[in-house]
């Protein structure tokens, strides 16, 4: 059974409805839980980088190694250290937050400029970057952060300028693909025929008001990736170097004990990476339905 | 049953349902038109007015919610009458304000399953479609005179490969496709525009339907490629005799090839009869939006004095605020003193004007 | 005697597309002389009416002819001045002077943006002017194309096709042109509404004395509104001439076949074949297929009449436009 109803009265113009009520009820869930996620991990960041935190994270208490959850000031227990570890989830995100948004930048920077050389010009500029778009899509990631790893050092903001850079592609054909639409529509034209210079169209017209909301999806969804990307690094024991924490390698310290019943040390962390990248994944998918298309006739 | 119309469609109605003004668009809002046997009926009317959604209802093939919501669809081949909206109406429930359709629930699972049920036999067979775009709408990866052949064996007795293809080649030269054995084999990417169409229409054709919908089929086509189609459906409709259903909103395509007319206006028919009757330039006898629509089409005298055209003023009815009055009051230019208040409040129905020919309008009636 | 605001002499424009995969290393190419050879100029205050099949080259002579795409080889002289070889900089000036109305009626609209917007950005491309004169500039545009002030506040998609088309010929009137290309200005509209915006075009026409290209297959509408008519067959113009004459008393045959396919001409009892005969066979319309000589040759029912006169194929006499007198040309040996 599907229901339909109308309100009565005249249909005005629809900007006197709500946007909620205009949304999909799923999105507007996976929005709000999206932008949940988005505060903690703001606020963590900022209580880890002022160290507002419960306990030190690197004070090593050898009489409380591997407590529970709910021993006495230690929410989430301690780790084989007696390292309180609800303080260093927390601090965990210092990991995260400056090299995702370094990758993020350099992701939509490079893409939006690569997407825009291809898609605005065309030509031999769209072929070279199609070459080189496809040389990079065709190397496997993980294989290219263990060169630079190795080449460099096992540091944090060098692995996510590899991922920034290798995630160039994808943002530079989505924005390329939204330029060809213009111009299929003689959008582009029309503004060059107006008059506009090449910059206003293609700043203001295209990657404002066009691309904005396809930019800021793939930030979410970047973010979320940085976080997966480091979570699988330091299982390899490339990710964040002990004894700075990261979400990754608590987990990998804390999956040694797993087997003896000790689950807290890496289930925390595991339950933490999880529910943030699916709420970075969620905003992302959520925002794309209610800023693009899907809003309904 | 000899004289009963081939169909015939009652106070039909198909809805939309615009999430984002919360409001329904009521694209059919009680269509009434009757096609009888052997004749062509043209439907004309401006886009948006509901004129391929009413084709598509007939045949069952409307996606979107909440769709078909009430109505009769009666059709008669085989010497029986049939409702193909029959049994239908338990999976609907409609509640209404003032006489207005606010609410709609529907069972749509349980709708679909029962309509295709109904419309097997009847899609493709029975009625056949021709549609809008023909490059779009003819499978891109198979030849096309495969895809003719699978449709004469799917709809007619013919059953056995080689007849069927030898049928199709029949059809193809039938519809002056130049070397139909040699076209056969051509996929649709292949044929030009009005070759494709042509295509559409031997495929439409060879299924020998009762009833042929034609919705739209020269838009979109060159001017010169449009008057060989026409051409072409006027030789068909001499030769065959095959009752048409002709969706056009180009009135002398209409004109050219129908019996009689239908002018549809915001998801209702405000004009209905002979098409001598209503295609002909005389203004007393028509509905106003048919006669504004005449008028503002460019004719030899205004090209010959150079004259501005008569232009309907206003803007095409928005199917979501259809008003409570008369849906053309907006933009008529016939409104008296004396019927302005009925035009303003109350709907006009399909009424009678003279034998034949039924309108919409208080002008005719008080 | 008024003025020549646009003249262009021997414009081409070959579009030229890849063929195959490893066309990039084999240098092999398809080429497509979209607009093969076309002179014609427009008077102050005039229309000139381009018509044709789809496909021909209209929409690409007119992009051609506002250097939104770069001739191939031709003279452009717009106000005398050749704009042939223009740099961007100086065309980005130019352009307050010539513009283009697009087949499409979402072209000039970012989906995005208010109309309000829309309008103010167009009305400062070219000028500095301050918040008042906007505004007033604004009100003013609103009445000329006939408009209602409260859709200033609207997105284009809350529009409807007709009050899309004002904006976007409000857009262009805005920065106060001369010459305005309008590329098929009513064909996406309805039937209801098209009346509306050709008698705006007109209106306009004689209120700000602007200069049409006025590119429509509606034969109807172009004889309407045009001084002159060119017909236009794959990328060449084969008959130009007053609009009265291109359209009651044609030289070409293909002209003659254009007009006369006018559905609403065909009467119910004229039997269609004498006109299949006269008409040749359609469909065959296509810039790849090899000709020599006269391009309508294939399709010509003169040529076929007149028994295939080798002259009508003979590469080194492809019929050239010529005058008949009172400035009527036409390209064809045999004329009617
Ligand atoms: N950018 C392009 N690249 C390659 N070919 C093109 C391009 N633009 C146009 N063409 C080709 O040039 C020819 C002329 O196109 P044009 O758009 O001028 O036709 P038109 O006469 O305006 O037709 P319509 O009536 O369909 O608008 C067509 O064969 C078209 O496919
Ligand atoms: N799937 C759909 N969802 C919502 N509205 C629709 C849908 N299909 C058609 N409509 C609306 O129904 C109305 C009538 O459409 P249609 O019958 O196609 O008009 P036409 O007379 O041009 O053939 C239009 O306003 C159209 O926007
Ligand atoms: S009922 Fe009234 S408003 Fe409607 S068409 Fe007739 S005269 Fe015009
Ligand atoms: S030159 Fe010959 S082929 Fe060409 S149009 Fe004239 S008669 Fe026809
Ligand atoms: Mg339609
Ligand atoms: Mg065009």
């Amino acid at each position: 059974m599907k229901n339909y109803s109308q309100r009565s009265g005249e249909i005005g113009d629809f900007s006197d409805i709500p946007f909620w009520k205009k949304a999909d009820a799923a999105d507007l869930v996976y929005v709000s839980y999206g932008l949940l996620i988005v505060t903690l991990v703001v606020v963590s960041y900022l209580l880890g980088a002022f160290h507002l935190l419960p306990h030190d994270p690197h004070d090593i208490r050898l009489d409380l190694m591997m407590s529970p959850p709910g021993t006495a000031g230690h929410l989430l227990g301690t780790d084989f250290m007696g390292r309180d570890i609800f303080s260093r989830l927390i601090v965990g995100i210092q990991a995260y937050f400056l090299p995702g948004l370094l990758a993020v930048a350099i992701s939509l920077i490079g893409g939006s400029t690569l997407g825009v050389l291809a898609g605005y010009r065309g030509g031999m500029a769209d072929t070279a970057i199609t070459y080189f778009t496809n040389l990079v899509d065709s190397f496997p990631r993980l294989v290219l952060i263990l060169l630079v790893v190795a080449a460099f050092k096992p540091d944090i903001y060098y692995i996510m300028i590899v991922v920034g850079l290798t995630n160039v592609p994808v943002v530079a054909s989505l924005v390329k693909g939204k330029i060809l639409f213009l111009k299929q529509k003689n959008f582009v034209e029309a503004a060059v025929s107006l008059g506009l210079p090449a910059r206003t169209i293609i700043l203001k017209h295209i990657l404002w008001y066009n691309c904005r909301s396809l930019l800021i999806i793939q930030a979410t969804l970047g973010m979320g990736e940085a976080i997966l990307m480091e979570t699988s690094l330091s299982y390899l024991g490339f990710g964040v170097q002990e004894p700075s924490p990261s979400w990754g390698n608590m987990v990998q310290a804390g999956a040694n004990y797993f087997m003896q019943g000790k689950f807290w040390p890496s289930t925390a962390p595991a339950l933490a990476i999880l529910f943030t990248i699916m709420g970075f994944h969620l905003l992302g998918d959520g925002l794309n339905n209610l800023l693009e298309g899907k809003r309904g006739r | 049953m000899k004289n009963a119309p081939l169909l015939k469609i009652e106070d039909l109605r198909t809805y939309f349902y615009s999430r984002s003004k919360q409001a329904f668009i009521r694209s059919v809002d009680g269509v009434n038109l009757e096609i009888r046997r052997g004749e062509t009926l043209g439907v004309v009317g401006e886009s948006g007015s509901g004129k391929s959604i009413t084709a598509l209802s007939v045949l069952g093939l409307i996606s979107g919610g909440p769709g078909v919501i009430a109505g009769k669809i009666l059709f008669g081949s085989n010497g029986e009458q049939k409702d193909l909206l029959d049994g239908l109406e338990g999976y609907v429930k409609i509640g209404r304000e003032q006489n207005r359709i606010m609410q709609v629930s529907k069972d749509v699972l349980g709708w679909e399953r029962r309509s295709d049920e109904v419309m097997r036999t009847i899609r493709g067979g029975e009625i056949a479609m021709i549609f809008q775009n023909p490059k779009a709408s003819l499978n891109p990866f198979t030849p096309v005179g495969k895809q003719i052949t699978e449709a004469i064996r799917l709809h007619t007795k013919i059953t056995d490969a080689q007849e069927a293809a030898e049928r199709a080649i029949y059809w193809l030269k039938r519809v002056k496709i130049d070397s139909p054995a040699l076209r056969f084999d051509n996929y649709p990417f292949g044929l030009s525009g009005g070759m494709c169409q042509r295509a559409m229409i031997a495929m439409a054709l060879a299924c020998e339907p009762a009833l042929l919908i034609a919705d739209e089929p020269t838009t979109g086509l060159d001017a010169t490629i449009q008057s060989k189609i026409v051409d072409l459906l006027a030789e068909l409709k001499s030769e065959l005799g095959t009752t048409t259903m002709l969706i056009s909103h180009d009135i002398s395509v209409i004109s050219r090839l129908s019996d009689s007319v239908v002018v549809m206006y915001g998801g209702t028919v405000v004009e209905y009869g002979p098409v001598r009757d209503i295609l002909t330039a005389s203004i007393s006898s028509k509905h106003p939006y048919t006669s504004a629509l005449l008028a503002s089409i460019p004719g030899e005298e205004h090209v010959r004095d150079k004259v501005a055209l008569q232009a309907i003023e206003g803007d095409v009815l928005d199917t979501i605020n259809i008003p409570a009055g008369c849906r053309f009051y907006a933009r008529c230019n016939r409104v008296t003193p004396k019927i302005r208040e009925n035009c303003e409040r109350r709907e006009p129905d399909l009424r009678e004007i003279a034998p034949g020919h039924r309108a919409r309008c208080w002008l005719y009636f008080d | 005697m008024p003025k020549t605001i646009l003249e262009v002499i021997d414009l081409k424009k070959h579009f030229f597309h890849r063929k195959g995969l490893f066309s990039a290393f084999s240098g092999e190419e398809r080429r497509i002389p979209a607009v093969d050879g076309v002179s014609f100029y427009l008077k102050e205050n005039e229309t000139v009416g381009l018509v044709g099949e789809s496909g021909c080259g209209k929409t690409t002579i007119g992009r051609t002819v506002l250097r939104l795409a770069a001739p191939t080889s031709g003279r452009i002289l717009f106000d005398d001045k050749d704009i042939t070889t223009a740099t961007t900089e100086q065309l980005r000036k130019l352009r307050g002077q010539m513009q283009m109305i697009f087949q499409d009626l979402d072209a000039a609209l970012n989906p995005k943006m208010r109309i309000r917007d829309i309008l103010r950005e167009a009305i400062t491309v070219h000028h500095k002017v301050s918040d008042e004169e906007v505004s007033r500039r604004i009100g003013e545009l609103l009445e000329q194309v006939n408009l209602k002030k409260g859709k200033l506040s609207n997105f284009p998609h809350e529009l409807s096709g007709g009050e899309k088309r004002r904006v976007g010929i409000a857009r262009v009137l805005s920065v106060g042109p001369r010459l305005i290309v309008a590329d098929e200005p009513t064909s996406a509209l309805d039937v209801s509404i098209q009346a509306q915006v050709v008698n705006l075009l007109r209106d306009l026409q004689s209120q700000l004395g602007l200069s049409y290209l006025f590119i429509s297959h509606d034969l109807r509408v172009v004889e309407l509104i045009s001084h002159k008519v060119a017909v236009m067959y794959l990328g060449k113009i084969v008959e130009m001439g007053l609009s009265g004459r291109i359209a009651h008393a044609p030289k070409h045959p293909y002209t003659h076949i254009l007009w006369s396919s006018l559905v609403e001409k065909q009467s119910k009892e004229s039997s269609s074949a004498t006109r299949n005969t006269q008409s040749g066979i359609w469909g065959v319309f296509d810039f790849e297929r090899p000709y020599s000589g006269c391009r309508f040759a294939p399709r010509c029912p003169v040529y076929e009449s007149q028994g295939r006169p080798t002259v009508c194929t003979d590469p080194a006499s492809e019929p050239q436009l010529r005058d008949i007198g009172d400035g009527h040309q036409v390209a064809c040996h045999f004329p009617l």
